[in-house]
């Protein structure tokens, strides 16, 4: 019995130390105004306690361009923003390791700015991984996101239904406790009636 | 009377299968090498009949595009939510009355779908010369024609004992 907990203990460590791969987040694609401030983050899942040597990397490659330059670095406690990258005095980093997190912060973005940005982030032990890509797309105006309008319209008008439903049955409800109130009340002033007869033929006698 | 039941909800379950089938598919309008229409369009690039399903393009207008969705779907939630109380009013109603607020959902439907259907003919593909409504849009017409003929149906109609 003993040997067999033994095994399992040992086979599931097994299978649990090959499951160690870091899984890095990003959204998929970021809409952004011309002028206006982006914030991209930078998120991972590992089996793994956050070690203090966490690091964080972030690398962009231009639209059309074929290679990347690296543009950020966070080690050993420290974040480090690339002196001749194309973001030097526009990138801070605002995001906390501790929890996981190593968003940066893009200000002023242009249409130079289009391009893909990639994370990579490594918690070692936990190295294995595959870096996550954000397209980057700056337009002079926000266009509006898909589905937003309709799902707004099916909203309202299904919730004025609702409410409209709602309205119904309350005042189906109101005005039947008044009809029941009132027909108490006739029915209490019916017997008072009868009391005060009853003591005025008393005393006559 | 039974034949009566089976004839109503057979029309208004081919009208529930109209609506559904002109708000999923891709098909309102249609090119030599393209089908299109509310949710992404169909394209044949080279002409060796292979089909790429691509984006509906940003020179659409994206608001318009939306409410024509959003009224097609609410067509389509009416028309079951009118069906579903179709059926409970069988049961609760009570002898020589009438099935009004089936009626009255059904024509909500109707309305959704009327005003989807004239947003989209007015706004989309106004000046293209070279293409042809398709199936969707001609099954949304029908759809709209069989709710309104419903609609006023139940709202005539009166139970008769079962």
């Amino acid at each position: 019995m003993l040997s067999v907990l033994a095994l399992t203990s040992v086979v599931l460590l097994g299978i649990a130390s090959q499951c160690t791969a870091i899984s890095v987040y990003t959204n998929w694609e970021k809409h952004v105004q011309v002028g206006s401030d982006v914030r991209l983050s930078c998120s991972f899942f590992s089996w793994h306690w956050t070690s203090a040597e966490v690091t964080f990397s972030w690398s962009y490659r231009p639209d059309g361009a074929k290679e990347s330059v690296s543009i950020f670095h966070y080690t050993n406690g420290a974040p480090y923003i690339a002196t001749k990258g194309p973001f030097r005095d526009r990138l801070e980093f605002v995001g906390n390791p501790n929890r996981r997190d190593g968003s940066i912060m893009i200000r002023n973005v242009d249409y130079n700015d289009n391009g893909t940005f990639t994370c990579d982030a490594k918690n070692p032990p936990d190295i294995m991984g595959h870096p996550s890509n954000v397209r980057l797309l700056v337009f002079e105006k926000v266009p509006v996101q898909a589905g937003v309008i309709t799902g707004a319209i099916i909203g309202v008008v299904l919730g004025l239904l609702i409410l409209v439903v709602a309205i119904y049955y309350l005042m189906r409800f109101l005005v039947a406790r008044r009809v029941f109130s009132l027909s108490m009340r006739h029915g209490k002033k019916g017997k008072g009636k009868e009391g005060s007869q009853q003591r005025q033929a008393g005393p006559s006698k | 009377m039974l034949k009566a039941l089976a004839g109503i909800c057979f029309l208004h379950l081919t009208t529930i299968f109209f609506l559904f089938w002109a708000t999923i598919d891709d098909a309102w309008w249609f090119t030599r090498t393209l089908y299109t229409d509310l949710w992404g369009k169909w394209v044949m690039e080279n002409e060796d009949n292979v089909w790429v399903y691509m984006d509906i393009p940003t020179s659409y207008r994206k608001d318009y595009l939306q409410v024509v969705q959003a009224f097609a779907v609410l067509s389509c939630l009416f028309a079951v939510f009118s069906l579903c109380v179709f059926i409970f009013q069988l049961f609760t109603l009570g002898k020589g009355q009438r099935f009004t607020i089936s009626g009255v959902v059904q024509l909500i439907s109707c309305f959704c779908i009327m005003v989807a259907l004239s947003v989209y003919t007015d706004h989309f593909h106004r000046d293209e010369k070279d293409g042809w409504y398709g199936w969707s849009y001609i099954m949304a017409w029908f759809g709209w024609l069989l709710t309104l003929f419903t609609g006023i149906m139940y709202i005539i109609l009166r139970k008769r004992e079962d």
